[in-house]
């Protein structure tokens, strides 16, 4: 019983987790300026998550390490640089963008500019963080996180040609815009693939007191979890293929993304909108910084646990602390949290080898996983996921250049 | 003549400086982007007009939409005339700042603003 009611709730932080304010922008910019032709991204891009939290909870499950661990452990401190500092860089990004997308949230609600919110926002965050337990972070805000399911039902009520969004799950060029198409499709991988989640995932399942009884759970989890969110996110790009696209709206500020639900659902539709920008945002934001000051304390051999109390893990408190400080810093500068939103998800396709690649060497690592090893299957998938991964790399920056404005 | 190897670096080094530098902050972008942009905040004040009469938006949300269109109003008079490089295209130009202008008053005629 106990066992279903983890899975249970393991699946449903999966579905109210994976819509964050990333993948919220960049399906209603996708769906906005190509209808439905960005589908595949999204399914790519949650297939691939799937994947590797499944493996990094195994990882964690067997090993009880977390990867950020187990990759300075078997990699040494010199190469651990790299994907601590990549993920740093890029995770702090996507922090700041989160906070930008619930301070948007707020001025939505209430008119008074975002910049305004961001230091109350980050206030409250580091106030759940430092009294609250890893139950309240990642339960509670997923469950609540669960609003995002109104993006589902403004797709159902606006009757989409299911025809035609079957077929854009298979990928195909665009008519036009080349470039544009492209940076968009690897703006939403960086939303859906970051690397924060699979590193989350993987502390997570070590403050869950994982075990080998877990597997179960951990594979069910990635799986359902994720198809159920990435199905959010396509819920999403459906909405403003069939709401801004016939009109000739493109998503220049996210002000604009909230009109893809109060059309189908009226004023209920706009409040929801609201609601779930702010709850899922605030989610990742607490999310996010537990990922970073979690890879800080694993990479630096800190103490470190939600669960514990701040004066136990001074060194992994005081940087949450900082972090959630410094992520407010540019939204207070008014740095427009769209442009914010979508360099941090280019940028973060861009770093995906360096936490990718390393994990193909440590899932095959018999002394580390015994007979859980990767299989075939398991291994091809994340070749082509670490190919796909170097190509994000190399095509970011002229994308960037070329699509980006 | 061959070039020294080094020389060939610089070079590779300085196009790509001024590529960078080009697309950051170079010319103004070009007229058909322009006109989407215009025409795309045109479509979003006449979607929220209708959605704000629909009862479905707030005032105080359509009126932040009106100001971001107003922010691309701006934007879009100081360069668009930069773009448009024959009368043709200053025509279309001036079509869609009136449209955009046109649909951001019939807004705040709906808000009452």
């Amino acid at each position: 019983m106990k066992k279903w009611g983890e899975l249970a709730l393991g699946v449903v932080t999966s579905i109210g987790g994976f819509l964050e304010v990333g993948s919220i922008a960049t399906s209603a910019q996708g769906g906005a300026e190509f209808g439905y032709q960005l589908a595949w991204v999204l399914l790519l891009g949650t297939l691939s998550l799937a994947i590797l939290m499944e493996m990094t909870g195994r990882l964690a499950a067997v090993s009880k390490r977390t990867y950020a661990d187990l990759l300075r452990e078997r990699f040494g401190y010199r190469f651990f640089v790299l994907p601590l500092v990549a993920v740093f860089v890029v995770s702090l990004l996507v922090l700041t963008s989160e906070v930008g997308g619930v301070s948007i949230a707020l001025q939505m609600a209430t008119g008074v500019d975002f910049r305004w919110w961001a230091i109350p926002t980050v206030l409250v965050g580091w106030f759940l963080l430092w009294r609250g337990n890893f139950s309240v972070v990642e339960q509670g805000t997923a469950m609540l996180g669960l609003v995002a399911i109104s993006f589902a039902v403004g797709a159902l009520v606006l009757h989409p040609t299911w025809p035609t969004l079957g077929r854009a799950l298979l990928p195909s060029l665009p008519a036009h815009d080349r470039a544009r198409y492209w940076y968009l499709a690897i703006s939403m991988l960086g939303a859906s693939i970051s690397p924060y989640l699979y590193l989350f995932y993987s502390a997570g399942a070590i403050e869950d007191d994982w075990t080998i009884e877990h597997l179960g759970v951990n594979r069910i989890t990635a799986g359902l979890g994720n198809v159920f969110g990435g199905g959010l996110a396509i819920a999403a790009l459906v909405t403003a293929a069939l709401v801004l696209a016939p009109r000739g709206i493109k998503v220049d500020r996210y002000e604009q993304i909230a009109l893809v639900l109060a059309t189908p659902l009226g004023r209920a539709g706009f409040v929801l909108f609201i609601m779930t920008l702010f709850i899922t945002c605030f989610g990742s934001t607490l999310e996010i910084v537990l990922a970073i000051a979690y890879l800080l304390a694993q990479g630096f051999g800190w103490s470190w646990s939600e669960n514990l109390k701040p004066g136990k893990d001074a060194r992994f408190s005081t940087s949450y602390t900082v972090l959630i400080l410094l992520a407010a810093l540019p939204i207070v500068a008014g740095m427009d949290p769209l442009s914010l939103t979508n360099i941090s998800m280019v940028v973060t396709a861009a770093s995906l080898p360096v936490t990718v690649i390393p994990l193909f060497v440590l899932m095959n690592d018999g002394d580390i996983l015994n007979t859980h090893v990767n299989g075939w299957a398991s291994n091809l998938a994340l070749v082509v996921i670490a190919l796909f991964s170097l190509a994000l790399l190399v095509a970011a920056l002229p994308l960037q250049l070329l699509g980006g404005g | 003549m061959v070039q020294p190897a080094a020389s060939h670096t610089t070079h590779a080094r300085l196009a790509l400086v001024a590529l960078l530098v080009g697309s950051a902050c170079g010319s103004p972008p070009p007229l058909d982007k322009q006109l989407g942009t215009l025409a795309s905040w045109t479509a979003t004040m006449q979607l929220a007009k209708e959605r704000h009469g629909a009862g479905a938006i707030t005032g105080t949300y359509a009126t932040q939409l009106r100001d971001r269109a107003d922010e691309a109003f701006q934007q879009a008079s100081t360069t668009i005339g930069g773009s448009a490089r024959t009368r043709a295209d200053s025509g279309y130009a001036a079509a869609a700042l009136d449209s955009l202008r046109g649909a951001i008053r019939q807004l705040e005629a709906e808000i009452g603003s």
